[in-house]
């Protein structure tokens, strides 16, 4: 099918020998240029220095696994496919500055990185990559938070398209509705002909360029060469891989034995997601001084597929090669579409290319098979407010032991938007030197305090709880979605916690006994190893006192118990829940504990009338930015630090209680 | 960690190795100063004339355990240590003289040595940590600099060292180096070994012979598949896994499977594989896995 997308905007001539002057107009401002060029047996994007640096007369030719250059009969500038580099290099680069930190004494402070984003104009950008860049812009960009690197060097770059003449093996735009086409994104886009380039502005940055370049009005013979030979391009590559419902047809494939077939091909080396021009999972690397006084945070490119990126302290969330894949494809294909409203994937086909052993994602979705639906969206994530995203001092007043291995901080001087969280909410709170560590509050203490209750699970955690009174450290937040607690308002309440659980939750319960009428029966079910690793056992016993709260607490014997309960010492408090003789019918439930330890607390809670549309919990995952900007803590169409860590529960789908996930 | 005291005493330690990891201490030139006002180094020979048999509150060991005496040595080196690290590839892989454990230990003694009678020597060639609890690797052949940097920081700090068991792929693909195995140039140990030596010889054009050792979950029998799907012969591919961490598995294994085995001729005889793999449009290698003993 032939179609003249040229006909929105007018389409100009531009002889070849005139490439330069375009080249040479971009450069006026000190702007540089990133182009292809060829270097190590393949067209990659680099600096360029005019058109001379142009891959003249070079092709590819590509495969699973495989790519090599080829040489060409003609001087034809960019008539090849994409090669390993994506422009996100130079957008989201793979080692940037992010932050400075300083401790001095007890004193911290946090600071802006060194850095200058260099003026960039992007020669040579293809229709899959401009839709690549929207991808980013939406995940970076779109959101309350966003990567303001990213932001500097994105907004200034000036983009020149490029149609495609041609097309690999291993292209897919066409399915993934990326392309060939250039349909917008760009300020310029270049067909190129044999005489030279058929030019139309997608922007007035382009249109200004046009009207410094020796350019005459297409002919109708040119705009239609170049008509066809995109049309060309688009019936060259087909549609090899039919998209209807993938989403749905990948969510109900969980499950399927393809994830460990394909597990024993991959080599989880990351290639793929390296390569691809829209995956922006990060980390934050620090490199400081040998006292740990001065560090400088950089943003580094990660992986889903690296071992230790799901990693918390006490275990892996993703620890098999299976789950990375899936993961990996899963967010691609799907889940990509609930949390960013596209596909995260644009059809380059670079990580079928440059995948060491050629697997080919195309092959395993088709593999993967008929739909089933997928579980309801949320209706919308709570409005949350948005805090600073710099790290803010802010001093240690008080220290108190809970356990063993627990204490609880108190923090105080905190400005009204640091101060003013919701119960279930956590801060980022961060040493120099040191990975932040994500705490919930565990009690707001009005007008400008806070209490962290930490458990020592690693070095980060237990520098933080060897401060003292009078130290500081660095915090951002509160984020994340908290306790819906005026959703319980009229009902009865059902609290179930264990161990360290209980911290998150003690704001919920501070605020339904600072309005008790407000709500109903409030039955509160807390469990520990032994009666010594139970949190505020003061307030356990106050709390037992009352007699408008049912508290019943479960630990295994051994130990001496203080904490006066309706129960005492036996069995768990799943089987407490079962034995219970309240009705739950009109009841809201908020758990907070190990997956495993939730997902029986839910089978219990429905056995009293407690639907999962009325049970909230809490999630963990490996947390890194908090913001939801770096990828850690994804769980299938979540991030659990920007969309949780409090969740309905019949929002997670069968992703809830799931390994690998 | 982190519980060290102030000034804590460092040993640096060598058993059956060439001595180039401890001089990556040496050449820290930048941080040596510094790192003297920090930590005591009270044992090290190739710095120093004064000695010290122990205590240390850190121990770094270099090389393999090869001599009935260093079996010995290592044992009590443990005891008078509080962390022990492992560096370089001999230390935590047993290094290029682990290459022996293939072959007849009397022959290769007669083979290097003219009187081979005077040479005391075990068997086998084994890294560090089949014989003692070792608390920290540092990996490579040699180590490298920034990761030893990086571990006396976190030890000095009280941290967790950055030392990420990912794949050399992931600093490649940073630096803008093109993958020299899909690009033709060559065959790359790349996606099995543990990253950490800042993917230096993809940038100088050749593959990763894995020096730095295989990391989790190392697919070596993927990737083995795929050489051979591309033409390669089975022990030349074995004889990439015969390298400097070839006693570590899964290389270990494979380099018997594969009939590579250090001493004995077979396979093309080529010192790698070199030549560019055809493309082949739609390869597949599933199904290729090879049943142990095939």
């Amino acid at each position: 099918m032939l179609s003249l997308h040229a006909a929105s905007s007018p389409a100009f001539f531009l002889a070849r020998a005139d490439l330069g002057r375009l080249l040479d107009l971009l450069r006026e401002d000190g702007r540089r240029l990133i182009g292809p060029t060829v270097r190590d047996d393949a067209i990659v994007c680099d600096e360029i220095r005019g058109v001379a640096d142009l891959p003249a007369g070079r092709g590819d030719r590509q495969a699973p696994g495989r790519y090599a250059l080829t040489e060409r009969a003609d001087e034809r500038l960019f008539d090849f496919v994409v090669g390993p580099t994506s422009w996100k290099r130079f957008t989201y680069p793979p080692r940037v500055p992010i932050g400075r930190a300083r401790r001095e004494g007890g004193a911290v402070s946090f600071g802006p990185p060194e850095t200058d984003a260099p003026l960039l104009a992007f020669i040579g950008v293809r229709a899959c990559e401009l839709a690549a860049l929207g991808v980013q812009d939406r995940v970076l960009l779109g959101g309350p938070y966003t990567d303001e690197d990213y932001r500097a060097r994105r907004q200034t770059a000036i983009v020149v398209a490029v149609q495609c003449a041609t097309a690999a093996p291993t292209c897919f735009c066409t399915s993934m509705d990326s392309g060939p086409e250039v349909r917008g994104g760009h300020d310029l886009a270049l067909t190129e002909l044999d005489a030279g380039f058929i030019l139309e502005s997608g922007s007035p940055t382009g249109t200004a360029l046009l009207e410094r370049l020796p350019v005459t009005a297409a002919t109708v013979d040119q705009a239609v060469a170049a008509a066809q030979q995109t049309a060309a391009v688009r019936a060259r590559i087909g549609d090899p891989l039919p998209t209807a419902g993938l989403h749905d047809r990948l969510l109900a494939k969980l499950d399927s034995p393809r994830w460990a077939e394909v597990a024993e091909r991959c080599l989880s080396c990351a290639n793929c997601t390296l390569v691809c021009p829209t995956c922006f999972c990060s980390s934050i690397e620090r490199v400081g001084d040998l006292d740990g006084r001065d560090a400088e945070s950089r943003r580094i490119w990660d992986s889903c597929f690296n071992p230790g990126f799901a990693k918390v302290a006490g275990g892996n969330f993703r620890a098999r090669v299976q789950d990375r894949y899936r993961q990996w494809l899963t967010h691609k294909f799907a889940t990509w579409w609930d949390q960013f409203g596209s596909s995260g994937c644009v059809g380059c086909g670079r990580c079928i290319t440059w995948c060491p052993v050629g697997i080919d994602v195309r092959e395993e979705l088709l593999a993967i098979a008929p739909a089933v639906p997928a579980p309801p969206l949320p209706a919308a994530v709570e409005d949350v407010p948005v805090v600073p995203q710099e790290y803010v001092p802010t001093r240690v007043v008080d220290k108190r032991q809970e356990t063993g291995d627990t204490w609880t901080l108190t923090l105080a001087g905190l400005d009204d938007v640091h101060a003013a969280g919701r119960p279930g909410q956590f801060l980022m709170v961060a040493l120099p030197a040191f990975p932040p560590a994500a705490i919930s509050v565990s009690r707001y203490l009005p007008p400008d305090g806070v209490c962290l209750t930490i458990r020592s699970a690693g070095p980060a955690t237990t520098a933080l709880v060897g401060l003292e009174p009078g130290a500081e450290v660095g915090i951002r937040g509160p984020v994340g979605v908290g306790w819906p607690v005026d959703v319980a308002a009229g009902r009865d309440i059902v609290v179930v916690t264990g161990g360290s659980g209980l911290a998150p939750l003690r704001p919920l319960i501070d605020a339904v006994l600072a309005d008790r009428a407000r709500f109903g029966e409030f039955h509160l079910y807390y469990g520990a190893r032994t009666a010594a690793d139970m949190l505020f056992r003061d307030e356990l016993e106050a709390w037992a006192a009352r007699d408008d709260l049912d508290l019943v607490c479960r630990w295994l014997p051994g130990r001496g118990a203080s904490v006066t309960t309706s129960g005492g010492a036996a069995r768990s408090t799943v089987s407490a829940i079962h034995q219970a003789t309240w009705d739950g019918s009109n009841a809201v439930a908020f758990v907070c504990g190990p997956e495993r330890m939730m997902e029986a607390t839910a089978t219990a809670l429905a056995g009293k009338a407690i639907t999962p549309d009325r049970v909230y919990v809490t999630m963990e995952r490996h947390m890194e930015c908090g913001i939801g900007l770096c990828g850690h803590c994804q769980m299938g169409r979540f991030f659990v630090c920007k969309d949780g860590p409090v969740f309905q529960l019949s929002h997670l789908g069968d992703t809830f209680g799931r390994e690998g996930i | 960690m982190g519980a060290l005291g102030p000034k804590p005493r460092i040993g640096v330690i060598k058993m059956a190795s060439c001595d180039g990891c401890q001089l990556t201490l040496l050449d820290l030139e930048d941080e040596l100063l510094e790192l003297t006002e920090r930590f005591q180094i009270v044992e090290f020979a190739e710095a120093s004339s004064s000695r010290s048999t122990g205590p240390f509150d850190i121990c770094l060991v270099e090389g393999s355990i090869s001599t009935p005496e260093q079996a010995e040595q290592i044992q009590e080196l443990r005891r008078q240590s509080k962390l022990l690290v492992t560096i370089g590839a001999c230390a935590t892989a047993g290094g290029i003289q682990a290459l022996r454990n293939w072959q007849d230990h009397d022959e290769v003694r007669a083979a290097v040595y003219a009187h081979p009678e005077f040479i005391e020597s075990l068997a086998t060639a084994t890294p560090i940590r089949d014989h003692v609890a070792v608390d920290a690797e540092l990996r490579g052949c040699p180590i490298d600099a920034g990761q030893l940097v990086e571990l006396l920081t976190a030890l000095n700090i009280g941290r967790r060292p950055w030392l990420p068991d990912e794949a050399v792929c992931m600093e490649c693909k940073r630096r803008g180096t093109v993958c020299v195995m899909v690009s033709g140039r060559g065959a790359c140990l790349g996606p099995l070994t543990q990253t950490g030596c800042t993917a230096l010889c993809p940038a100088y054009d050749r593959g990763c012979f894995a020096c730095f050792g295989p990391r989790e979950n190392a697919n070596a029998a993927s990737l083995t598949c795929w050489l051979v799907g591309g033409g390669a012969a089975p022990a030349d591919v074995g004889r990439l896994f015969a390298g400097f961490t070839a006693y570590a598995e899964p290389f270990r294994s494979l380099v018997t499977e594969l009939g590579a085995t250090p001493g004995a001729t077979n396979g093309t005889g080529s010192a790698g594989i070199v030549g560019a793999p055809s493309i082949r449009s739609g390869a597949r290698i599933a199904g290729c896995m090879r049943e142990p003993g095939d």
